[in-house]
């Protein structure tokens, strides 16, 4: 090559590279990451004895710090932990991811943290994240969720859910502005299941130490107590004194009864038998109260235990709780009850098979290829084919139900 | 009621005035001794430190501690050898008695020649100055930060020292590298792997009065030193950490492997009543192969300053054992002292490339100090007694990692009661 030519490849790198760098970056935001349609990929470098450590302590919730990869973009020192209850592992261990943990002003995609769900205890993978797409289909707020191929160390790690944690920004996605005031600095609670201790919105007194500690509040922190958990014990007071005549006016500034029926009719329909009505009292719901409100709204949370089986009782469990027990005594919001039932089997139809049908196909190379599951392929592969069998029977249970209990005619397949 | 007896006990026998009349048998000058022949003796040593305390904003400590209660025995086994055997009394809460606690100093000594002594055993390493003086000779009721955190304290070894004449020196190596400076969290122990500890050390400091040499005036009379430790450092969250005043981490534990090494100087003088002390050390803590993806960090620093007067308003020397001029059980007010401090202890990386982080692994620390003013006043009422009272003002640098998240500063008081005999 000529002195020319040898100039003209220099200058032609040159306008290439130049190019190349003046390419403006991808935007990309927490919906790119949440993205239902996107197996993604996340790796977490961290130090080799922090891995092992969190392995070995998997029951504590002690930090450790991380670098955390997706799509191009590094985040440098985020904080990630054990975490869970009956779903924690050594081998396979969830976590919870925390951008803010070593630097208050770190962020990721505005995003403080995230979830990543080990898929320990459903043996399918995709019942949390169906649900999850289900409600948003119903106006329910629950977290946005999709799946990742994990790497811990460049090592494959599992398939992992990827759930958007319930925070304050999460809560000002969902509610956005009411009054123009934008919904993020309310009272936020996660539910806490206290062991050997199953609670039906049963009044404890008008000390706030049991209310404490069934609602770990996660915003406001520093507020005085009587203004954190004062509130939830008038409320639960409220709803033990009032009579069914009087429940509406008594209590209705103080939960949203319309979006509560709504919940419970939707959770009941996907049949999870460990939420709000669960086997063994409430479980799995963050609160929020409203910013500048009396009033609670319920949020979706781990839906792990849905599709528990097709005749799963629409009215199952109503009457052991005494907020739920209440409401539904209530003729209007019985009846709006059972309409969004019927609403919920209209939107299923044709659309949740074909999900689920749609997610399995996301997450089955992966899924084959985790072999730090605490299920086998064989496992995986007789649930896959069990769930896909639900929406139809499901459907058609809860239509016939719905018709039985309203007294209205049964529709085609009822027994 | 036991803390009562228990001080009303030391009152009496630290204040009972029995003096040496035969220099043989039982023997009290500044403390009781048996004395069996020349050069052969056993002390008793006790001490006992009360403290009434209040603080701005409340941060959750008690407001009476028994600071610190030790009885020892020293002695001497002819001229050639000395020993001393030290331990604590504290009291179990649990088993609500009173019970032995940790072992201080424990060591036996060669000391035929002035030159070279040589001390084995366990004892204080030679780094710092405060670090160095009896709690019951402090000027303050508490160490500087610095003296507590960074200085290495007590460990068990073997040292030579001597006075030089115008140079003392002091040589050490030890087990381990102090009790300012044990492992926190041991190394990640694998299946068949064996736990290792901080340490061995090497510890050496030269003192004396180098001003001498300098037309700089009564200043020639001021003595200057500086020490040097190096140990290894074993994997895990085993730095040295920045505690509070009162025991709150304002910096934490971070990760280290590699070597800890030391620098300090120290500077005192003591001019008739007055005394100016002032010491600056220096910690420095490798991090090889600690990053979140095993590569190298930047080294952990720690640093300590302060600066102290003291004034003797009633004209006691301060050079050497302060005896009241005018002791308050013969009729005097006793010997009273004013004193002012301002202390620094910081931690930092060495790197501040990029966005600063708190997490143990980060290349760029947020750095973080805590700086305190305390203004003092000693009241010593006899050879045994002495009333301390202190107001101290701290502040903490970052807020976040205060004892109170959010809180700064505090103000802090306490009177102190030490018997010491």
């Amino acid at each position: 090559m000529g002195r020319a030519g040898q100039l003209r490849r220099v200058l032609l790198g040159a306008i290439v590279a130049a190019a190349m760098a003046t390419v403006p970056a991808v935007s990309r935001t927490s919906d790119d990451l949440f993205n239902p349609h996107t197996l993604q990929r996340i790796d977490l470098w961290l130090n080799a004895a922090d891995w092992a450590k969190l392995r070995q302590n998997f029951q504590k919730n002690t930090y450790y710090p991380a670098d955390l990869t997706w799509n191009g973009i590094t985040v440098n020192n985020v904080g990630i932990r054990s975490r869970g209850l009956g779903s924690r592992s050594s081998t396979k261990p969830g976590l919870r991811v925390d951008f803010d943990r070593y630097s208050t002003r770190q962020e990721f995609l505005r995003l403080k943290s995230f979830i990543l769900d080990n898929l320990t205890q459903d043996h399918t993978g995709i019942k949390e994240s169906v649900v999850m797409r289900f409600y948003e289909r119903l106006g329910i707020p629950g977290p946005r969720e999709t799946h990742t191929r994990l790497y811990v160390n460049g090592q494959y790690a599992g398939l992992y859910g990827l759930v958007e944690s319930v925070d304050k920004t999460m809560m000002g996605r969902v509610f956005g502005s009411i009054n123009g005031n934008v919904q993020n600095d309310g009272y936020l609670f996660e539910y806490n299941y206290v062991l050997d201790s199953p609670w039906r919105f049963e009044y404890e007194g008008p000390a706030l130490a049991p209310y404490k500690a069934r609602f770990d509040i996660k915003t406001n922190e520093s507020h005085a107590e009587s203004t954190i958990w004062g509130p939830i014990e008038e409320m639960v007071r409220i709803a033990n004194e009032s009579t069914s005549a009087d429940f509406e006016q008594a209590i209705g500034t103080r939960i949203d009864l319309p979006a509560l029926t709504r919940f419970l009719a939707a959770q009941n329909f996907v049949a999870d038998h460990d939420g709000l009505n669960g086997y063994a009292g409430m479980n799995n719901f963050y609160l929020y109260r409203l910013e500048n409100s009396p009033t609670h709204v319920l949020i979706a949370w781990d839906e792990d235990n849905a599709f528990r089986q097709t005749d799963y009782q629409v009215d199952a469990r109503i009457t052991e709780n005494v907020l739920t027990s209440k409401l539904l005594a209530n003729t209007t919001y019985v009846s709006q009850y059972y309409g969004v039932l019927l609403e919920a089997a209209d939107s299923a139809t044709g659309w949740l098979q074909q999900e689920m049908q749609r997610q399995f196909d996301l997450i089955h190379q992966a899924m084959l290829e985790d072999r730090l599951k605490p299920y086998s392929n064989v496992e995986y592969e007789t649930a896959r084919h069990s769930l896909l069998a639900f929406p139809d029977a499901r459907i058609t249970y809860v239509r016939c139900e719905v018709s039985k209990l309203t007294n209205q005619a049964l529709p085609s397949g009822c027994r | 009621m036991k803390r009562v007896s228990l001080v009303a006990i030391l009152f009496a026998s630290a204040a009972a005035p029995v003096a040496a009349q035969d220099q043989r048998g039982f023997v009290w000058n500044d403390r009781p001794a048996l004395v069996f022949g020349d050069n052969i003796s056993v002390e008793v040593k006790g001490r006992a430190l009360l403290e009434w305390r209040k603080f701005d904003p409340e941060i959750g400590e008690d407001t009476f501690n028994l600071r610190t209660a030790r009885i020892g025995l020293a002695g001497e086994l002819t001229r050639h050898l000395g020993w001393e055997v030290e331990r604590e009394i504290v009291w179990n809460e649990l088993d609500d008695k009173v019970e032995f606690g940790e072992w201080k100093d424990v060591y036996g000594e060669w000391k035929t020649f002035d030159k070279v002594r040589v001390r084995g055993g366990r004892f204080k390493m030679p780094f710092g100055l405060e670090q160095n003086t009896g709690v019951s000779s402090l000027d303050f009721a508490y160490r500087t930060g610095g003296s507590n955190a960074i200085a290495p304290g007590r460990d068990r070894g073997v040292m030579a020292f001597g006075d030089l004449g115008r140079f003392n020196y002091e040589a050490g190596v030890f087990d381990a590298d102090g009790d300012n400076g044990e492992s926190n969290e041991p190394q990640f122990v694998q299946q068949g792997q064996d736990r290792e500890d901080v340490g061995p050390s090497v510890a050496v400091r030269v003192s004396g009065d180098l001003l001498r040499l300098l037309p700089v005036g009564r200043l020639r009379s001021a003595s200057l030193g500086v020490a040097y430790t190096t140990s290894d450092l074993p994997e895990g969250l085993n730095s040295l950490r920045g505690e509070a005043l009162w025991g709150a981490d304002f910096f934490q534990h971070v990760y280290v492997k590699g070597r800890r090494q030391r620098l300090g100087a120290q500077f005192e003088w003591t001019p008739g009543p007055t005394s100016v002390k002032a010491e600056w050390m220096q910690s420095r803590e490798q991090r090889n192969q600690q990053s979140n993806r095993n590569a190298d960090l930047s080294d952990f620093i720690g640093e300590a300053w302060y600066v102290a007067g003291t004034w003797f308003v009633t004209g006691e020397g301060k050079d050497g054992n302060v005896k009241p001029r005018r002791p308050l059980l013969g009729g005097g007010i006793g010997a009273i002292e004013l004193a002012v401090r301002y202390e620094y202890l910081g931690f930092r990386s060495a790197s501040t490339a990029g966005t600063a982080f708190t997490n143990p692994r980060s290349d760029h620390q947020v750095p973080n100090s805590d700086r305190a003013w305390t203004f003092g006043v000693n009241w010593i009422t006899s050879r045994w007694t002495r009333v301390m009272a202190n107001a101290i003002r701290e502040t903490i640098e970052d807020d976040s990692r205060a004892p109170l998240t959010g809180t700064d500063s505090y103000w802090s008081g306490l009177v102190r009661l030490n018997v010491v005999f």
